[in-house]
């Protein structure tokens, strides 16, 4: 819960910002110094209302929509916790939310304005640390990430996730960055993906306990070796 | 005493038997005095003689003597312990006897230079190796001394006859008769000195296992190896002898890791066997066919079989054309044809039906054939297919031949020509102009460039008696800018005149790469269809185990290595026919 003296601040930060759509829910609403649009109870309707603030058409929210989403709450579009959202929404499609994402995955964190969303980035955030749920958004990212046309996300994008996700908790990253990038691979697929995460959690930096016959994809075995060859020149 | 007569002097014997048999008495029940008093230090004695004495007759003797020698003592002592020392001591002197002269020396004796088990097998000193296998097979480790030796030095033998440089092309019926006759030579010696011993039989097999496999080219060898012995005119052998040979040849087939690859070249040389005429008999291929089928099953031979029943039911479609021809009236513009049809799927296939310009006359001819066929036989294609035909064209020379003298005016020389079908499209060019040059022939034919150099190389550059065109420049090579004319002075004693394509008795280097990727195409499906179909009855399996399984599916085959079955089951989760346990990574479950 948010000290007094900032409820104050943003009561007033309410007032100036609220856009002039919810005029008729904010003049039917009893302005009292109380009021908290944080303890306001969650409205499907102004869920919708709120949507169709970056929807371009019915159905969707498409890239302008996803950046004036992310100004708004305050997040940069690269921010990891952007795909926790996303993950939240189950949304398919990295860059667009549908309105039946919105509503699904809105409903279920109970946020229906963009200050309710602030108050939960951290929580979001937070859900990175429980290793089930980051396996889960981990594996999420690969089908939202990936071009929809193919069955296999290309490197580049790939390169771009795993920095995002393991970037900084796994050491190798960078180590296995550089070797995709001299390698001839020219898409990850889901399986290479997911043992990548494996491989990440389980593997010492050193790579001492890697075993060959532990059923690793290849690219996980031509890692270990070229690795291993840079360790020893 | 007994130290005296080991020494060679007579000695009371009677004396000695009594004194063991009093010790024996004292005994009452036991051996216990005897051995104390006796036994014990006889056999300290006995050790510390041979010792000294094995080591004598090491320096001075070689190895095959030394051995004889052994022999005789190990008889001697026994001898002498049923004589007149109690009978029971024989063991344990023999036993001591077998420790310091032969289980210390063993590898003395086996390597002894210029006596040893190598000289021995290269001076083939069957006897000799006799005696050494009896010996040592007295003493543990002696026999797997023995072996390792024989090993080592037939390895190294085989190394040498597989190994050779890169891009040489050994002659490859060469190179199998010399493997042939290296394990004729073993043979007898495993037979003859060895006593057809398992440990040597396993360890002799496994050598040549590992040789033969060390040269990726030995299928192929032994495939071109076979084909000489099927082909007609096999000089100086009678059938029965090359019924051994061919079953000779097959104990090396049996060696093959890389049966698949054989399996293809045969079907090849079996093809053109075939399609050439030039077996020696239905029946010895036949015959060799089903030794195949013996080794390695129906699904190897089942093509080659097929491609034999193509032959016999092509020729019965060539009797109803021949009919059909007559009571038709059809016209077939002066061709005399011979059509074989070939089923596809049985046959080497080509990556392509490589191009080919018929002239008209054949193509006419072939064109009512076809209209016959597919009027028997709706809803097939027929491709022609030129890279494998053959010809006999009319041939005339107008020009007299060089030694005549007093000739009345010019001679006209006609000759029969057997050639190949790109062969006869390039000569039926100069029934309309005298001259062609190399790219207007390329032009107008079409034939591909590897071809149309070796059918251009077969009639204008090879022996004086082939020579049916005459090209400027007059090198060995084929060029852009040589011109070709007919060779007017052409001249042969025989009317019909066959001319050898210039073929190279092996593949050349392109053409056994793309044969060695489409074996490895092949290799990728099977693989595919053993995994796809271990994992459907197993339902579940841990990768080591599936990659084992596979393994031993298909090792009759050839040896898929273990990082190709990964890619293999990587490339079957991804197209979803697998897919990895949530629980455990290491556990593969069958996608129904």
């Amino acid at each position: 819960m948010p000290p007094r003296r900032k409820r104050k601040t943003t009561l007033v930060e309410e007032q100036t910002t609220i856009p002039k759509r919810s005029r008729k829910e904010s003049s039917s609403r009893k302005k009292n110094a109380a009021y908290d649009p944080l303890r306001e109870p969650f409205s499907n309707k102004r869920c919708q209302i709120w949507f169709q603030e970056y929807s371009s058409d019915e159905d969707g929210l498409g890239p302008e929509g996803m950046e004036k989403f992310c100004e708004d709450i305050g997040v940069e579009p690269e921010n990891i916790v952007m795909l926790v959202i996303a993950w939240k929404l189950e949304a398919k499609q990295m860059g667009f939310f549908t309105l039946d994402e919105w509503l699904k995955g809105m409903t279920q964190l109970q946020v229906d304005s963009v200050i309710k969303i602030r108050a939960k980035l951290e929580f979001l955030r937070s859900l990175l640390n429980d290793p089930v749920l980051f396996k889960q958004i981990y594996r999420f990212a690969y089908d939202f990430a990936r071009d929809k046309d193919q069955r296999s996300m290309d490197i580049e994008t790939a390169k771009i996730m795993l920095s995002l996700l393991l970037g900084r908790q796994w050491v190798l990253f960078s180590s296995f960055h550089q070797f995709l990038e001299q390698s001839k691979y020219k898409v990850i697929n889901k399986d290479q993906w997911c043992n990548i995460l494996e491989f990440s959690r389980t593997i010492n930096s050193d790579l001492s306990n890697y075993d060959e016959d532990g059923a690793w994809p290849v690219m996980l075995d031509e890692f270990v070796e070229w690795q291993r060859a840079r360790a020893l020149s | 005493m007994v130290a005296r007569e080991r020494r060679g002097e007579v000695v009371d014997r009677g004396a000695v038997k009594n004194a063991c048999q009093m010790l024996m008495v004292l005994g009452i029940d036991s051996r216990a005095v005897y051995e104390e008093d006796f036994e014990l230090p006889f056999l300290e004695q006995s050790a510390e003689f041979y010792r000294l004495e094995s080591q004598k007759f090491l320096a001075e003797n070689s190895a095959s003597v030394y051995i004889k020698k052994v022999e005789a003592r190990i008889n001697e002592e026994a001898e002498r312990a049923t004589h007149y020392l109690d009978k029971s001591t024989e063991e344990p002197i023999v036993r001591v006897l077998e420790a310091e002269l032969i289980c210390k020396h063993m590898k003395t004796i086996v390597e002894m230079e210029n006596s040893g088990v190598v000289h021995m097998l290269k001076n083939n000193k069957t006897d000799d190796l006799g005696c050494m296998y009896k010996l040592f097979i007295r003493v543990q480790e002696g026999l797997k001394t023995m072996c390792e030796c024989v090993s080592g030095y037939l390895r190294e033998q085989g190394k040498a006859l597989v190994t050779e440089e890169e891009g040489g092309n050994k002659n490859a019926i060469q190179y199998i008769q010399d493997l042939l006759d290296l394990k004729d030579r073993f043979d007898h010696f495993l037979h003859e000195s060895f006593n057809d011993d398992r440990l040597f039989k396993q360890t002799i097999s496994g050598d040549f296992e590992y040789f033969l496999n060390l040269n990726n080219k030995s299928p192929e060898y032994l495939s071109l190896f076979i084909d000489d012995k099927l082909k007609k005119g096999v000089k100086g052998m009678s059938e029965q002898e090359v019924e051994v040979v061919l079953d000779k040849a097959m104990v090396l087939f049996r060696f093959l890791q890389e049966k698949d690859v054989f399996e293809r070249y045969y079907k090849q040389h079996l093809a053109k066997r075939l399609l050439l005429n030039k077996s020696v008999s239905d029946d010895s291929e036949k015959n060799m066919i089903s030794k195949l089928k013996t080794e390695c099953g129906c699904q190897f031979t089942s093509k080659l079989e097929g491609m034999f029943k193509d032959m016999t039911v092509s020729n019965t479609t060539m009797e109803e054309f021949k009919n059909h021809i007559q009571t038709s009236g059809t016209s077939l513009h002066g061709v005399d044809l011979n059509v074989r049809v070939l089923t596809t799927g049985f046959w080497p296939t080509q990556s392509a039906t490589p191009k080919c310009n018929v002239p008209t006359q054949p193509r006419n001819a072939f064109e009512a054939f076809r209209r016959f066929y597919l009027g028997k036989h709706s809803g097939r294609q027929l491709t022609l297919q030129p890279s494998l035909g053959s010809a006999d064209l009319n041939a005339s020379f107008y020009a007299p031949k060089k030694q005549d003298s007093g000739s009345s005016g010019p001679q006209v020389r006609k000759h029969i020509l057997q050639v190949s079908s790109y062969q006869m499209v390039i000569l039926m060019l100069f029934n309309t102009r005298e001259n062609c040059s190399y790219e207007e022939i390329a032009q107008e034919t079409d034939i591909p460039t590897r071809d149309l150099i070796r059918a251009l190389q077969s009639l204008a550059c090879g022996k004086p008696t082939q020579r049916v065109l005459s090209k400027e420049p007059k090198s060995k090579e084929i060029e852009p800018n040589d011109a070709f004319t007919v060779n007017d002075h052409f001249t042969s004693k025989l009317h019909r005149v066959k001319i050898q394509t210039v073929a190279a008795k092996g593949e050349s280097e392109p053409e056994r790469k793309e044969t060695r990727s489409r074996v490895d195409e092949d290799r990728k499906h099977e693989i595919e269809a053993a995994i796809v179909r271990i994992m459907k009855s197993r339902k579940r399996r841990s990768h080591n185990l599936l990659v084992a399984e596979v393994t031993e599916q298909l090792k009759s085959r050839f040896l898929p290595s273990p990082v190709v079955i990964k890619k293999r089951i990587e490339n079957l989760i991804e197209r979803e026919y697998l897919a990895r346990t949530p629980d455990d990574r290491k556990v593969y479950t069958y996608v129904a």
